[in-house]
């Protein structure tokens, strides 16, 4: 089944840009060029995310958003803006979205999060796993062990938690942005290599040895864990 | 601008006018007063002479009777109480029996308490106003007395003429009271306007005398000059924005541009490179704008609202977490000491960037040693990150503070040169401050946030 995206933007350059971008990995893009469009088509279609810009004609960015959950649609949102600072994400984040961009921003970053959270699901609806694997590597959740080729891991707690976002999104990118925030939830740029840091790091432990890596790197945008380079 | 077409009048006759204006609002009431008050006691004086001469001339009559009367009446208008007045005693049919009048004058009651009459004494030429009594003898003659009232009637001409002459004075006084007063006002506006233009023309250096020219001037003096010291402040501060802004942009836009020549000119594989390149100038571009928009809105307040409960102490922690493998990387070693625990309220996330801007900064241009650190100081709670590299000397210290400012000229080092006006604007956005102070060696900047920000309106 083709995915269907849905985005609300009125800036006919930005709307392409997206569109493009959406449907050259793959997505059916639906494209609304003010707020009331927008909430006509997401109340109708069934998309597996929508892309909502926050300054809209017509109506509001939030309110749109506002107008949706109250209709009972949890399909996962991602606003964008151009107001960046922090507490405009969080007013973006109160109001009911699941995840926010500010403008100007990367395809990459956008689809890494798109995608990011159509596996999270559902707002609050996460299924319960207890192991995540990839190739060789697992996870056990509860008893916290991470295993490479049946040798135990020794990772510290918020290594764990980076390999557990990048065990979450396997097969996927996750940029540097998105890992300060999931594992430190502190929402600034920390600069170029401070996450590559921990990333080495990272790497040493578990893409040690003569196994085929599984830690890549995706230049320009951030890291993937997969088990075909 | 449209002039409305009404009298101007020039400035010291307006001046003048006020200041007469004025004069007279308080002389005229001043003056009327003192007239009243005199009048009232100068008509007292006359009513107890008056009164003392009925009295006399009374008893002398119950004494002696009428016959002893024009002998009293003689003395009376010579040396006793009616000096200089009038007096008559006329019998039953209104002939005169003695006294300094030669008839009873044709309009007076009898009898009557006051009445003001001018009558012509015997041997005067000239008619003098009088306060006459008339009083009816229980024998049928019929007595009259008065006073000279010509003292309170100087008086009252004199009072008139006061007036008259406070009113003539006050013009000339007010003229030249006004002409001082504007010339003052006009050579302390002249200064301002000099100043004034001056600034006009670019030079900000120029200030007002704040000394001289009475208090209310000194005042406007300084009001005027701490607003021209934020004006060139502000004004400094966007010269040098749109300056380092421009060459910040210049050289990862030529860099880029050189790539994109590069890149439409070269194979594959170093087409692919200089594109990524080219993105990376890109982002750095990015980022430097959002931080420039992100100090501008932390300095305008914004992010009071987002204000919440958190532990410093574990911002410390997750910071140095963050930042620990970087610095080791480079070979220093990064430590958080101080309280396990410090609550406060405040934006945790600008906090967060703030303490991370100055890791980053001692990671980049620090050595050795780093240590975070909190300290509870009563009224501020004090964030400080602390190294071993070579500082800043002092006389820099509020150069460094600025935006985009890095030490080396050259701008060489990665950063955007904005670490500290940002930890700066969240420290002020806390109602504190940030100070760099020598750590002997090293630099140690300490973000000073104050206790219960969030209650205080932003300054």
């Amino acid at each position: 089944m083709t995915k269907k995206i849905l985005v609300v933007e009125d800036d006919a350059t930005t709307a392409d840009y997206v569109a493009k971008g959406f449907e050259q990995n793959g997505y059916v893009v639906d494209v609304a060029s003010d707020g009331r469009d927008g909430l006509f088509h997401a109340t109708d279609g069934h998309y597996a995310a929508i892309v909502l810009d926050r300054m809209l004609p017509g109506m509001d960015g939030l309110a749109v958003l506002g107008a949706v959950r109250a209709a009972g649609i949890d399909t996962p949102v991602i606003v964008l803006s151009a107001l960046g600072s922090t507490d405009e994400r969080v007013k973006g984040l109160k109001s009911g979205s699941d995840d926010y961009l500010s403008k100007p921003f990367a395809f990459s970053e956008l689809l890494a999060r798109v995608e990011a959270l159509q596996r999270r699901g559902p707002s609050g609806a996460q299924p319960v796993v207890t192991t995540l694997r990839c190739g060789d590597l697992g996870m056990d959740l509860l008893a916290r062990r991470v295993e490479r080729g049946g040798s135990r891991v020794d990772l510290q707690p918020r290594e764990f938690r980076l390999l557990e976002l990048l065990l979450r999104n396997k097969g996927q990118v996750v940029t540097r942005t998105m890992m300060l925030e999931e594992v430190w939830d502190y929402h600034f740029d920390p600069g170029t290599n401070v996450i590559d840091v921990h990333i080495s790091r990272l790497r040493k432990k578990i893409d040690d040895g003569d196994r085929p890596p599984l830690l890549h790197t995706v230049r320009g945008v951030g890291y993937m864990l997969s088990e075909t380079a | 601008m449209t002039v409305l077409p009404r009298l101007r009048l020039p400035a010291p006759i307006r001046v003048a006018l006020i200041s007469l204006a004025f004069g007279l609002v308080i002389t005229v009431p001043v003056l009327l007063f003192v007239y009243h008050q005199t009048d009232s006691l100068f008509e007292q004086r006359i009513h107890d002479r008056l009164d003392d001469a009925e009295q006399s001339a009374m008893s002398v009559y119950a004494d002696s009777g009428s016959a002893a009367l024009p002998a009293a009446m003689q003395q009376a208008i010579r040396t006793g109480e009616l000096r200089g007045g009038v007096a008559l005693l006329v019998d039953v049919r209104g002939h005169k029996i003695a006294g300094n009048l030669s008839a009873w004058p044709p309009v007076l009651p009898t009898p009557s308490q006051w009445n003001e009459i001018r009558l012509y004494p015997e041997g005067q030429v000239r008619a003098e106003l009088f306060a006459i009594r008339t009083i009816a003898l229980p024998s049928g003659e019929r007595l009259l007395l008065g006073t000279t009232i010509d003292e309170r009637e100087r008086m009252r001409a004199s009072l008139v003429e006061a007036l008259l002459g406070a009113l003539l004075l006050a013009v000339p006084l007010g003229l030249i009271g006004g002409w001082v007063v504007l010339k003052i006002a006009e050579r302390r506006a002249r200064a301002i306007g000099t100043v004034a233009s001056r600034i006009a023309d670019g030079d900000f250096s120029h200030r007002l005398d704040e000394e001289t020219g009475g208090e209310e001037f000194s005042m406007l003096a300084s009001a005027i000059n701490r607003m021209l010291e934020r004006i060139e402040e502000l004004v400094e501060q966007l010269r040098l924005v749109t300056d380092s802004l421009a060459h910040d942009l210049r050289s990862p836009l030529t860099r880029m541009r050189a790539n994109m020549e590069r890149a439409a000119a070269a194979d594959r594989e170093r087409r692919q490179q200089a594109l990524e390149a080219v993105s990376l100038d890109i982002d750095r571009m990015l980022r430097l704008i959002s931080a420039t928009l992100e100090i501008s809105s932390t300095e305008a307040g914004q992010g009071k609202q987002h204000f919440e409960d958190f532990d410093l102490a574990q911002l410390l922690r997750d910071i140095c977490e963050i930042y620990a493998p970087v610095a080791e990387e480079r070979g220093m070693k990064m430590t958080v000491v101080g309280p396990s625990s410090l609550n406060y309220t405040g934006n945790r996330q600008s906090i967060g960037r703030a303490v991370a801007n100055l890791a980053d900064n001692a990671v980049k241009y620090g050595a050795g040693a780093i240590e975070l650190g909190a300290s509870d100081e009563r009224e501020f709670l004090e964030l400080w990150v602390a190294d071993r590299g070579p500082g800043i000397p002092f006389d820099m210290h509020e150069h460094a503070l600025g935006k985009y400012r890095r030490l080396e000229e050259a701008r060489t080092t990665e950063g955007s040169g904005l670490g500290l006006a940002l930890a700066r604007a969240v420290a002020r956005l806390h109602a504190g401050d940030i100070e760099l102070e020598d750590n002997r060696p090293g630099l140690r900047v300490v973000l000073k946030l104050r206790r219960s920000a969030g209650n205080l309106s932003l300054l």
